[in-house]
């Protein structure tokens, strides 16, 4: 199983200004991106802010191939919704969707890139800790947003497996003999995955 | 204490479309109290669900499995937090990209201090001599690299028994002695399942499952003759103008 195509670039070690920044800062500026998608109205804008945090994933020092593969692996998504939102609604209306998804995956590209996983979850747990008066498992928060960074390159090799299969086949043109097997690897999958953090006694509720 | 005990044990499982019940193992006892314990027998024989009683990870349909005298239903958490338990495939073991994460996040329970995580992850690493590879991501190290790096994540939080789940079938000759050579070195009791037989001679007691049931317990030269003898029966109602040429 290859296990490529992560959507989110991994941790580059660095001590680039943005490496220093405190986490909260970084959380804080990929929550604003998010909530930003929703109120930008112009595409102009979003455009600028897209270059702000291209400008930013290029201070981290992890180069411009990571910031264009991160780009790269949402591009064919992109392309789709975008060329639906031109024929549904206009061109600037697309460019500004287009736009804002764009600025959403550079952003948490450049967490990731300047974050250790570890540090990741341990900010996750952090934020979370206010909900444990209502019962909820902080470290299972975080182990949560773990197996999620986990899964995405799986299924993406997963999805490329079987594409390959296909192809060998003779059956690259047939959509059943590409989803059927990736829904049932996905699941197996998470089975296993499962079965693996039960073992290793992660995410287990108290029984005892 | 040190002992993992089956006491008239059995497991079965509902299946779909069947009326009844099947039965993955019929009823047995047993008390494991040595060092080192092999599991051999055929594909679909029972040999994982032996495996998987002992970390909770499957509950005994009637009957009691004890860990060091922990149930491992009622007591599952502690239960756990002894058993280490390893995989055949370290892939849908291993969460994290790189070794060092994933070792990192196995220590995250017992030590929440991050400096003190990080530096005990270092110290497993470099123990299974895995140090150099730590930063690299777990798709580009080898089948012998990945197994060894699934063993020491668990091996991590000091279990005092391992479980392997046929630990060797994706490895080749020369991982295989590297495991085989960690797996002697360990002071964990360990319990392993393999179609390796030169590994199940390494054993101090080998079980032989046959269909659900143990059809074979005591010393490994026995073990594995008996287990060749069942590989050289003929499978029920098949000839060897059955098989395709």
């Amino acid at each position: 199983m290859r296990g490529h195509g992560f959507l989110i670039a991994n941790y580059v070690r660095g001590n680039s200004i943005i490496h220093r920044t405190p986490l909260w800062l970084k959380f804080l500026v990929v929550a604003a991106c998010g909530t930003a998608s929703f109120l930008i109205v112009d595409w102009a804008v979003s455009l600028v802010i897209f270059t702000v945090m291209c400008a930013l994933f290029m201070l981290t020092g992890a180069g411009y191939r990571r910031l264009l593969r991160a780009i790269w692996l949402v591009a064919p998504i992109l392309l789709v919704i975008g060329l639906f939102q031109w024929w549904q609604l206009g061109g600037p209306t697309a460019a500004r969707i287009v736009l804002n998804v764009l600025v959403c995956v550079v952003a948490a590209s450049v967490l990731t890139a300047t974050t250790p996983v570890q540090e990741l979850l341990d900010g996750v747990v952090a934020l979370a800790r206010p909900f444990r008066r209502f019962g909820a498992d902080p470290e299972r928060f975080a182990l949560t947003i773990a197996v999620m960074l986990r899964s995405i390159p799986f299924i993406a090799g997963a999805f490329s497996d079987v594409r390959d299969s296909a192809r060998a086949r003779g059956l690259e043109r047939n959509p059943r003999a590409l989803v059927l097997p990736v829904f049932i690897t996905t699941v197996a999958y998470a089975r296993q995955t499962g079965d693996a953090l039960a073992a290793r006694g992660l995410g287990e509720p108290e029984r005892d | 204490m040190n002992s993992i005990s089956f006491s008239k044990v059995s497991v079965r499982v509902v299946v779909d479309g069947s009326d009844s019940p099947k039965t993955l193992l019929h009823d047995f006892s047993l008390d494991l109290t040595e060092r080192r314990i092999g599991v051999i027998g055929a594909n679909g024989s029972g040999k994982s669900t032996l495996l998987r009683l002992i970390n909770g990870l499957m509950e005994p349909s009637e009957g009691a499995v004890m860990v060091h005298g922990e149930n491992t239903v009622a007591q599952v958490r502690r239960v756990r937090s002894n058993v280490g338990f390893v995989f055949t495939d370290p892939l849908s073991q291993l969460v994290m990209p790189t070794g060092r994460e994933d070792v990192e996040l196995s220590l995250r329970r017992s030590i929440k201090n991050s400096m003190q995580r990080a530096a005990r992850a270092e110290k497993v690493l470099d123990r299974f001599g895995l140090l150099p590879l730590a930063d690299q991501s777990i798709y580009e190290l080898s089948g012998g690299e990945r197994q060894l790096l699934a063993l020491a994540a668990v091996l991590a939080v000091d279990p005092t028994v391992l479980v392997l789940d046929e630990p060797s079938t994706l490895l080749d000759l020369r991982n295989r002695e590297l495991l085989r050579r960690t797996v002697a070195g360990l002071d964990q009791q360990v319990v392993m399942s393999t179609h390796d037989l030169d590994l199940a001679l390494d054993m101090d007691r080998v079980l032989v499952v046959e269909s659900g049931r143990i059809v074979f317990d005591g010393a490994p030269h026995e073990g594995v003759a008996r287990y060749r003898e069942l590989c050289a029966a003929p499978l029920p109602g098949a000839t060897l103008g059955d098989v395709p040429r």
